[in-house]
């Protein structure tokens, strides 16, 4: 029998290369890191090389059946795209030179718009990764909308393959091993998401050669964004947040509303910690070291432990969902009653306490794809004056319309303070935008909005007592 | 299974010790296991929310019981119950119905004065009369579509508190796992359940045979040859009950933690206690081995001794269980592969399988009906040398062959 030729095939988010010698496999791929798998008898590498593996084959003499890309061309039905402005020429130019690149554009400067005259102009099978459900399903809607195709879906229950499609990063690294030789072109959306040590499987396990990142914030507090030019590609453009600020964006400004717990909420909150503290100066008598870290590790040994740790719990929910925050939230509703608001929770308990307090719709994770495209639009069509959400909406749903953010909550994380601002600096008339930070005084949220206002998006931040 | 976060487990000199209820170290908590059973029983209607807190309030004086030992058990019990989770929709339609009404009253004030006079209490008062009801009970559906607000339906799991114990101990088992990046098992039977269980997960095997004529399984997943990865540690707790109702085998996982540069392995035996959710396997596959194996017993015939299911051939993925193995007194062995009443593409698969490993000396026993066309389809073209059989399988017809054929 002769011998079998080279064959090439993707196998479970990486390429397999069988009956080939490994004289051959050195002389055609040199650097590439090929590996021996003796439980399949043949080499293997990453998903991710495919273009560099493609490239050193048409260069070698090394004749292989190569049978990776399962993508085909797609016709788009339509092409209702705007014309772009000069800064996105700029970015969709860049991008072509390697085709493999990320774009750093801020939130609402029209990345979406980017994004779509790549795919238009590629014409390949594509698939979106985005952050969050609501993302993806916007993505759909966009692509619907300026291509005229139905996207695929990929996510939320959903298993709806089609030559296009929009997913979330956890379903996109779940599936890719099944999915990885079926889209030629790769769009990360928030790019900075992906270097996560497992999320990054979404990349690594994807033979598409082309690969376009997305993102208005690239760094990562882990370092890890430097992972970033190997799994997508390096930076080809960047518009820094203040370019935008004033030009395309509305203008903004950032008003912080210190506020104090009730009498009862306050000896609640004092309560609390002195308990927490007490336990830890009692256990400190003959454990100087005693730390943060071994009452965690011990609560399950020892009840007093545990109850130390409930309180602290306990402390946290009760600055969370202040009762005045509610009665600041009247206050900023009355001031822009007939404006689209929204409201930033720190937690779902806190967004649903707001929902039904004012009988305004919450977004949370409980939402079915169909209500919240209803309270999305809702908002924009003037059905519902104001919205609460938690960290569902953190990045760039679309929500032209709103003018008034309302953060009454969250993590201390710079990312989400951009994230947030972004969203209502949306280019739409002249009005500027205000986002108002609601904190309790003297308490640990205070230090995170501090912390938050460190950002250079925060500038400006003037502090109101109402 | 259990989610990470419930996972507990203690490091002893690189040894990981998922947490293990036992009979007398843990003596209470059998009765304990009893009560949480009794909450799940007796709690339809009640909101998940209301069933943790009752589980909660079980341990609330036990010394020895950490957080995530109470979210543990809560985790089981969920997924042994069927809960109400409102896939008609009819909260976010209710919620669509009052946010829509209300939205005209916007902002609802504490308080009415000259220039915002819709109180909260009364927009909702007269919203809840429009509808016939109070704002209580509106209140009480607004969100009933939250998990933690999904009301039990049923609950149909665990024979008693034991069993529960027992699924707690295989659960923490399987959640350290998902730190695994390799797992390697020795084993002396079963192979057949072993490595099909694994195939069904996923995993990939390197097989090797150990002096001592038990297999050598290692699994892992097709980029574990690139790269460490704890990718396939779930697919390894998946497989990991399946593991334990088999019989004689030892079990030697390498874990990685995240964000750490240290290795810790997990080791379990067949014998350490742990009890399955899942039968143990199956003795035989089919009427037809059970009585040949039970006719021919257990001494040899004609210097040939038989053994079940003794023998893995294996060719990359591929691998090859034949039913039974006959070695000889001087040294011959012969495989013998039993085809019962199946399908036309099992019958197909066995063919290919058979190509695969030729120049093995298998033989074949094919049930008559078998050879019967049907539908007009094709005659099979079973092998020289196989051994057909009516209802059962001829010791003779065997013996035969295994003279001829050397």
């Amino acid at each position: 029998m002769l011998p079998a030729a080279p064959r090439l095939s993707f196998s479970s988010g990486t390429l397999l290369l069988e009956h080939a010698p490994a004289a051959a496999v050195r002389k055609a791929f040199g650097d590439l890191p090929w590996v021996w798998d003796r439980r399949a008898n043949a080499w293997r590498i990453d998903a991710l090389e495919y273009a560099a593996v493609r490239e050193r084959l048409a260069k070698s003499r090394l004749v292989c059946h190569d049978t990776v890309a399962q993508w085909q061309a797609v016709d788009w039905p339509q092409d209702n795209l705007q014309k772009l402005r000069p800064e996105q020429l700029a970015a969709v130019a860049a991008w072509n030179e390697t085709r493999r690149a990320a774009i750093v554009m801020p939130t609402g400067t029209g990345k979406t718009e980017v994004a779509l005259a790549i795919m238009r102009q590629m014409a390949v099978a594509t698939l979106v990764v985005s952050p969050v459900r609501d993302l993806m399903y916007q993505w759909q809607r966009r692509i619907l909308e300026r291509l005229g195709y139905d996207a695929g879906v990929i996510g939320d229950n959903v298993f709806c393959v089609r030559p296009v499609s929009v997913t979330t990063y956890d379903s996109a690294c779940i599936h890719m091993e099944r999915l990885g030789d079926r889209f030629g072109l790769i769009v990360f959306d928030e790019c900075h998401h992906l270097p996560g040590a497992i999320r990054r499987d979404a990349a690594r396990m994807s033979a598409a050669p082309w690969r376009l990142g997305l993102t208005a914030t690239p760094e990562r507090s882990d370092g890890r964004h430097v992972d970033l030019a190997a799994l997508v590609g390096p930076t080809a453009y960047e518009m820094p947040i203040s370019a935008a600020r004033g030009t395309t964006l509305a203008d903004y400004e950032v008003i912080r509303i210190p506020i104090h717990l009730s009498p009862e909420e306050q000896a609640r909150y004092d309560a609390l910690s002195r308990q927490v503290r007490s336990y830890l100066i009692e256990r400190r008598k003959t454990e100087p070291r005693y730390s943060w870290a071994d009452l965690c590790g011990e609560s399950g040994k020892d009840p007093a432990a545990r109850r130390a740790l409930r309180a602290y719990h306990a402390k946290q929910a009760v600055e969370d969902r202040a009762e005045e925050k509610l009665r600041v939230l009247e206050d900023l509703f009355r001031l822009h009653a007939g404006s689209p608001t929204i409201v930033f929770a720190g937690s779902n308990a806190m967004a649903r306490d707001v929902s039904r307090r004012f009988l305004i719709p919450c977004l949370l994770n409980h939402c079915g794809k169909r209500e919240r495209a209803e309270v999305l639009s809702g908002l924009e069509t003037g059905v519902y004056p104001a919205l609460a959400a938690n960290q569902v909406l953190d990045e760039g749903v679309d929500l032209p319309a709103v003018k008034v953010a309302i953060v009454i909550g969250g993590t201390a994380s710079t990312k989400q303070a951009k994230q947030r601002l972004g969203r209502i600096l949306r280019k739409s008339g002249h009005a500027r935008a205000t986002l108002y930070e609601i904190v309790c005084a003297d308490t640990n949220e205070e230090r995170r909005s501090r912390r938050r206002r460190e950002s250079d998006a925060y500038q400006g931040t003037r502090h109101r007592r109402i | 299974m259990l989610t990470r976060e419930l996972a507990i487990a203690e490091y002893k000199g690189g040894r990981v010790l998922p947490d293990r209820l036992g009979r007398t170290q843990h003596a209470g908590y059998l009765a304990y296991a009893e009560r949480m059973l009794a909450i799940y029983r007796n709690g339809a209607g009640r909101t998940r929310r209301e069933l943790h807190r009752g589980v909660q309030a079980v341990f609330a004086d036990e010394h020895d019981c950490p957080m995530r030992r109470i979210g543990a058990f809560c985790k089981l019990l969920d997924d042994a119950s069927r809960f109400d989770r409102d896939t008609r929709g009819r909260a976010a339609e209710l919620r669509r119905e009052v946010f829509r009404r209300a939205a005209a009253f916007h902002p609802l004030v504490a308080k009415a004065d000259r220039l915002f006079e819709h109180e909260e209490a009364r927009v909702k008062a007269e919203i809840a009369a429009e509808r016939g009801t109070t704002w209580e009970e509106i209140d009480r559906h607004l969100f009933a579509d939250v998990i933690e607000f999904h009301r039990l339906k049923t609950f149909e799991g665990f024979a008693d508190g034991a069993a529960l114990l027992a699924r707690y101990n295989v659960a923490q088992t399987q959640a350290a796992l998902f730190d695994a990046v390799e797992m390697t098992v020795w084993a002396a039977e079963d192979f057949k359940t072993i490595l099909r269980y694994a195939k069904l997960a996923r995993l990939m095997h390197s097989i090797r045979r150990a002096g001592d004529g038990r297999y050598v399984l290692r699994f892992d997943g097709p980029a574990s040859v690139l790269r460490e990865t704890r990718r396939y540690g779930a697919a390894m707790a998946r497989f990991l009950p399946a593991l334990v109702a088999c019989r004689g085998w030892r079990m030697h996982a390498v874990l990685r933690m995240p964000n750490r540069a240290w290795q810790n392995r997990l080791q379990l035996t067949s014998e350490d206690g742990l009890r399955s959710h899942l039968p143990p396997p199956e003795e035989f596959d089919s009427n037809v081995e059970q009585t040949f194996a039970e006719r021919w017993g257990g001494e040899p015939r004609d210097g040939w001794t038989l053994a079940r299911e003794a023998e893995v051939l294996h060719r990359g993925q591929h691998i090859f269980i034949p039913d039974f193995v006959f070695q000889h007194a001087d040294g011959r062995r012969m495989l013998l592969e039993i085809v019962g009443f199946w399908t036309p593409e099992y019958i197909e698969a066995k063919l290919k399988t058979l190509a695969l490993f030729e120049g093995e000396p298998i033989l074949l026993a094919v049930a008559e009906s078998l050879t019967k066309s049907e539908n007009g389809s094709a005659p099979v073209a079973w092998p020289d040398g196989t051994v057909f059989f009516k209802t059962a399988l001829k010791i003779k017809d065997i013996l035969e062959r295994l003279g001829v054929e050397f």
